[in-house]
């Protein structure tokens, strides 16, 4: 089965005391593979720059009708509850759909949701290096002859903490306020 | 609830047919109804997806047999499935509805899909549903449009 080598990795526990988050917490975090993307307005995002900041990352596609833009709302309505806090918390989008989505169309769907929020793509060698240092998939489905083929992706929203680690998945459907109210506990 | 509608709407029924109504006036065997229907924004030319909850408040199952829309180049119920730690969509070529009981469309499961929209749908828009039940029952639906 092809999916994220991380699950077996990690443990759905509390991250503290209090309510628990939400998502899958790693007992030990590592440190987050590289990822390093230009952005189409020619901003050069590099994960390891981030350090001190929340990095939220959904790998997904902007020809996505459901699960990406459930996703995106949900993170939009979360940077909402957070007020000034989420100037401390990085929002970013990542294609997996190179053969479609230019950094152009990337950045512009990510900036539907919030016009914080970054959508990044990258060419077909680029986004296959980051699935593999990330150890994800992400491949197409239905007729590859197709235009309209969907891609099956990634369903979590990999949390990268201050110090740079891959620290959280959450699963699809934790609705807005619910994910801030987690945030608060990691910054 | 549902045991309690069954037994009014049979109660109904036997009256009806009591008082020598005409055949053809009594209820068909499902009552399909759509509420809560909405769509997401979405650009022209772009895929999205529209949501609602079907009822059957008759006594016999349906069952949804197509969608089409004229506001999109191709219309498909799909379905948004979790595995492996990867999110799957497939199409749909029916969906059941039984009887008395409700079937919903939302987020993170079945869905329309809306591939190709003919004009930018923005928030105060509204996109048509032509919903076709194998009974004979086709249903019109309004989706409005709402923020991603």
């Amino acid at each position: 089965m092809r999916g994220s080598r991380f699950f077996p990795l990690v443990s759905a526990t509390l991250l503290a005391c209090g309510e628990p988050i939400r998502g899958v917490v790693m007992d030990d975090p590592e440190p987050a593979p590289a990822l390093t993307l230009t952005a189409f307005d020619g901003t050069r995002f590099a994960l390891e720059n981030e350090k001190g900041k929340l990095v939220l990352l959904y790998f997904g596609y902007t020809h996505c009708p459901d699960v990406c833009p459930t996703t995106m709302g949900d993170w939009a309505r979360a940077k909402r509850a957070l007020g000034e806090r989420a100037e401390r918390v990085r929002f970013v989008f990542v294609s997996m759909d190179p053969d479609r989505d230019t950094p152009e169309l990337a950045l512009g769907y990510a900036r539907q949701f919030d016009a914080a929020f970054l959508g990044l793509s990258g060419t077909t060698e680029e986004i296959e290096a980051l699935k593999k240092a990330w150890s994800i998939a992400a491949y197409p489905e239905g007729d590859p002859r197709s235009r309209d083929y969907t891609v099956a992706h990634p369903a979590h929203t990999f949390v990268v903490d201050r110090q740079g680690r891959l620290r959280v998945l959450f699963p699809p459907g934790v609705r807005g306020e619910e994910l801030a109210a987690d945030l608060r506990k990691l910054l | 609830m549902r045991n309690w509608q069954r037994i009014f709407g049979s109660c109904c029924s036997a009256l009806v047919v009591a008082c020598g109504a005409r055949q053809d006036a009594a209820p068909p065997g499902s009552v399909i109804t759509v509420r809560d229907a909405w769509a997401r924004s979405a650009d022209s030319g772009a895929m999205t997806a529209v949501y609602f909850t079907l009822a059957n408040t008759g006594e016999i199952s349906d069952t949804l047999a197509a969608v089409a829309s004229p506001d999109a180049e191709l219309t498909e119920m799909h379905i948004s499935t979790q595995h492996g730690g990867m999110m799957h969509m497939s199409p749909v070529t029916s969906l059941p509805v039984p009887a008395v009981d409700s079937v919903m469309f939302r987020p993170l499961g079945a869905h329309v899909m809306l591939t190709r929209v003919r004009k930018p749908l923005a928030v105060g828009d509204s996109v048509s549903l032509h919903l076709t039940f194998v009974s004979g029952q086709a249903v019109e639906v309004r989706a409005g449009v709402r923020q991603p």
